[in-house]
């Protein structure tokens, strides 16, 4: 598999290395051009290159049907729109594998919006109009039952009149108006308009009529119960329905005129008793027949979307893998004769295979008589890395790519990410009980995942589903290290056996004063339960627990120096691993390697040497006498040495490696006056159309850049050795967090609302317990342990061989385009 | 139970542990060996949990001290 780079040294392994690449060309003919992007795009396994960098959009071969595909896209959209405001839903993505053409489906489209707008139209129109006689039908009710009161107080002045003027006696009753009444040579003929009126403009409507006509007009005015759907506007607004009599054809026109201003309609009234009769029955019939009509519009209307959702969601598939095809297209440069085009891209090595009969498949099936060429392309650009990865290593190596792609076929962290990255964590959550909870909780999302994975999830829900098989080795390590740190809810149990400890004598006295003795044989299993809860824990628990922080430590940053080493040997880098591998390693273990080794020894013997006071003195005076804190014989002759030869690595690390690299580049400079006929190999590549730089051959060689970035190096790796090894006490701290922390819930609040011997201050307990532990210990605390085990992983483990400045493969592929989509 | 016998049941649990791998998920020798590496590193970093916590317990030099009521 491993092509690339070299390699060789040992045997391939899964996600270890990125697969092999090679730089294809594909000479197209123009006829199979689509159909073969198309296959191509099936198989998703090629990432094209942009041979049009320098062209605008504008001026690229397929602009026209780029231009076509918005366009279908713009009118797929509409349908969409129209479809949510009809509250007509899509049938989800069954795709049928009728095929639709790219044209056929161009003007279906096309047709249907014209449809839709048209009926649109129609039923806008036909629903102003419906609206209008819907608020003519209040008019003509409302103004009838003015007229018909204003007939009544009118026949019953009349009465009154009448009997005044047989008595004409009252003297109550103004002459003026009687002479005026009297005289029907004087009668003028009063106009009279009525309509509806916005409720909050009728006070401003009024009071503008009656400034208008000088109080000229009689203006009635009367609020309508239910809101009226406005014809304009198509909103509900609360209305009044007023009558307006007035006289003289210039009052009319000022009333026309203040009417539009405010917005308010008016209507036909006729005064005849039977005219009204006959306007109310034609206004109620047309208003049925009109509500017929939009009814039937509407259910034409949805019977035509409806049977767009049926196929939508295959025609937006459609359009939008035509689109991307014509994309790619638009990256491949065209022949001169504009007989074929040439296409240039990264693909594996693995689907070369696959690819040539794609291509085989394109030409047969779209009876192009020319095959398609396919050829492999030397480079020396860095090829894109990939990954092939499941459903279970994927999230693992989202960690690893969220801090930085590997560079092409470099030693990838991932693959031991999958087992540290719990383990880390777990260290800093181990707790059985709550593991077990970590464990269902994500067993679920396992269990459903074919059931969640359809469903669009939460933001957060989203993240928790994906890395849904991080958290299940992160619970299955929690229940792991929480047996060791025996902790079940922060509770031990004996359950590998008796306590080693016990009280010295039957009385038990001074257990709590001088302690417990050990009488048996270690406890087998994790830490022994006597010490929970004991006076003796904490001290106990940190000495133990910073320590192994340091062993774990040291013991996987000499893992990340080892992957360096396989790295070399993978790149045939002999100079990284005796100029950099071998001085790191002796450094980092000539310091901590030893320290971890004096911790095993001090436990395995039971001394009382002082570890810090060892360490410092190993470097203030070296060659003092060691007195009590002499672990082994022969230690100071062993602590000189070591530090002779961390002395001896830094140096060795410096400077060696930057003198080679300037030696080689001179050799390899002289050695290129005489070779250059493989050049013209290349300039005949250049006339196909390639255009690699080559510039990174001739590169010019910067003695005193090479030797900064080597010493900054060093120095980086000098001082990282002591804050990484500190970084790793983090582990202690989280975990001492932890175990305190549940400790304190179970001891403060569940304990305690035992005590109370009231079921009412259990149950709160209770519900308090697990609220805290929920929100605490299992949302907070996992997070945080999640960010220091990241950390760990990020900063301590990968800057010791990672590099991650490669750049991901992105092929063209059709379920790529589609799961961006969703 | 002393502290080489669980060692070599830890031992005896990697090999199983890889044996079964071996023989339900055999798909290529690649992808075997990524098995193999996560088995072997999930066994090691058990065991050395387990060699931390023991042999810290081993030779204790404080006492655990009941704290009195």
């Amino acid at each position: 598999m491993a092509r690339g780079g070299g390699g060789g040294c040992c045997p391939s392994m899964d996600l270890m290395r990125s697969e092999a690449m090679q730089l294809v060309q594909v000479i197209i003919p123009a006829e199979s051009a689509h159909l073969t992007v198309s296959y191509l795009g099936d198989l998703g396994l090629i990432q094209f290159k942009d041979l049009n960098a320098e062209k605008s959009p504008f001026q690229r071969t397929y602009a026209a049907q780029i231009k076509r595909c918005s366009e279908m896209a713009r009118k797929l959209r509409f349908l969409k729109e129209q479809m949510s405001k009809a509250e007509i839903s899509t049938s989800p993505t069954q795709l049928n594998e009728t095929h639709l053409e790219f044209d056929d489906l161009e003007i279906k489209l096309g047709e249907l919006e014209a449809e839709l707008t048209e009926v649109n139209a129609n039923n806008e129109k036909l629903q102003r109009t419906y609206n209008e006689l819907l608020e003519y039908n209040t008019v003509l009710q409302k103004a009838g039952e003015f007229f018909y009161s204003a007939q009544r107080s009118a026949a019953a002045q009349q009465r009154d009149i009448e009997a005044n003027q047989s008595g004409q006696t009252s003297l109550e009753s103004p002459l003026l108006e009687q002479e005026m009444s009297m005289d029907p040579s004087k009668q003028v003929k009063l106009g009279s308009l009525s309509g509806l009126v916005p409720k909050e403009k009728a006070m401003a409507f009024e009071r503008i009529l009656f400034r208008a006509t000088r109080g000229n007009i009689f203006l009635r005015q009367e609020p309508i119960d239910e809101l009226v759907t406005d014809p304009v506007s198509g909103e509900k607004v609360a209305k009044n329905a007023f009558v307006i009599f007035y006289s003289g054809e210039r009052a009319k026109a000022k009333i026309l005129k203040i009417c539009d201003a405010f917005n308010a309609n008016r209507y036909p009234f006729p005064e005849d008793v039977t005219k009204q009769l006959h306007a109310v029955q034609e206004v109620s019939g047309r208003i049925s027949e009109l509500k017929a009509t939009i009814d039937m519009g509407l259910a034409h209307r949805d019977s035509i979307l409806k049977s767009i959702a049926s196929d939508f969601e295959q025609w937006n598939h459609l359009a939008k893998r035509e689109k991307a095809i014509y994309h790619t297209l638009n990256m491949l440069s065209v022949d001169v004769t504009k007989k074929c085009l040439v296409a240039e891209g990264w693909s594996p090595v693995f689907a070369s295979v696959q690819i040539q009969d794609a291509l085989q498949r394109a030409t047969v099936n779209s009876k192009s008589q020319v095959g398609s060429i396919f050829q492999v392309l030397n480079t020396k650009e860095s090829p894109p890395t990939y990954f092939q990865t499941n459903k279970f290593t994927l999230a693992f190596q989202e960690i690893v790519d969220a801090y930085g792609v590997a560079k092409y076929q470099e030693a990838n962290p991932g693959v031991f990410t999958i087992v540290t990255f719990p383990f880390l964590f777990a260290v800093m959550f181990g707790d059985w009980g709550h593991g077990i909870c970590l464990l269902l909780a994500t067993l679920y999302l396992i269990i459903r995942e074919k059931k969640l994975a359809s469903q669009k999830l939460g933001d957060i829900m989203e993240m928790m589903f994906g890395g849904r098989y991080v958290i299940f080795m992160m619970a299955l390590f929690s229940i792991y290290t929480g047996l060791i740190y025996n902790e079940f809810f922060s509770v031990p149990f004996e359950l590998f056996g008796k306590s080693a400890y016990a009280c010295r004598d039957p009385s038990c006295r001074d257990a709590t004063t001088e302690g417990l003795v050990k009488v048996r044989g270690t406890y087998p299993f994790g830490v022994d339960p006597v010490w929970h809860g004991s006076r003796s824990e904490l001290p106990f628990l940190n000495s133990l627990k910073m320590k192994m922080s340091i062993l774990l430590g040291v013991a996987q940053m000499n893992l990340g120096i080892l992957m360096s080493y396989f790295n070399a040997k993978f790149f045939r880098n002999s100079l990284n691993v005796w100029y950099q591998f071998i001085p790191q390693l002796i450094f980092l273990n000539s310091l901590f390697g030893y320290l971890s080794l004096l911790i095993i020894i001090k436990w395995c013997t039971g001394s009382k040497a002082d570890l810090y006071h060892v360490m410092i003195y190993m470097f203030l005076s070296p060659t003092d006498e060691l007195g009590e804190n002499q672990l082994f014989s022969g230690q100071k002759t062993v602590q000189l040495v070591l530090l002779l030869l961390a002395l001896v690595s830094v140096p060795w690390m410096l400077i060696p490696k930057p003198i080679l690299l300037k030696k080689q580049h001179e050799q390899r400079h002289q050695g290129h006056q005489y070779a250059m006929l493989q050049d013209t190999d290349e300039s005949v590549g250049a006339e196909l159309g390639e255009h690699h730089d080559e510039s990174h051959d001739h590169e010019e060689f910067e003695f005193s850049e090479v030797f900064v970035h080597q010493l900054i190096h060093t120095i980086e790796f000098v001082l990282g050795a002591v804050s990484n090894t500190a970084s790793y006490l983090r582990l202690w701290a989280l975990s001492l967090a932890h175990s305190e922390l549940s400790t304190v819930f179970y001891d403060k609040v569940l304990l305690l609302a035992w005590g109370m011997n009231s079921v009412f201050f259990l149950i709160i307990g209770i519900i308090v317990f697990v609220f805290a532990t929920i929100g605490v210990l299992l949302v907070m605390e996992t997070l945080s342990a999640f960010l220091h085990a990241l950390r760990l992983h990020w900063v301590e483990f990968q800057n010791k061989f990672y590099e991650g400045d490669g750049y991901k493969f992105a092929p063209f592929s059709f379920t790529l385009i589609r799961e961006e989509e969703d | 139970m002393g502290f080489w016998v669980t060692t070599v049941i830890f031992l005896l649990a990697g090999v199983v542990a890889s044996l079964f791998t071996l023989l339900c998920c055999n798909r290529g020798p690649s992808t075997n060996l990524f098995h193999l590496t996560l088995v072997t590193t999930a066994v090691i970093c058990c065991w050395m949990m387990y060699a931390i916590v023991y042999l810290a317990q081993m030779k204790p030099l404080i006492n655990p001290i009941r704290s009195g009521e």
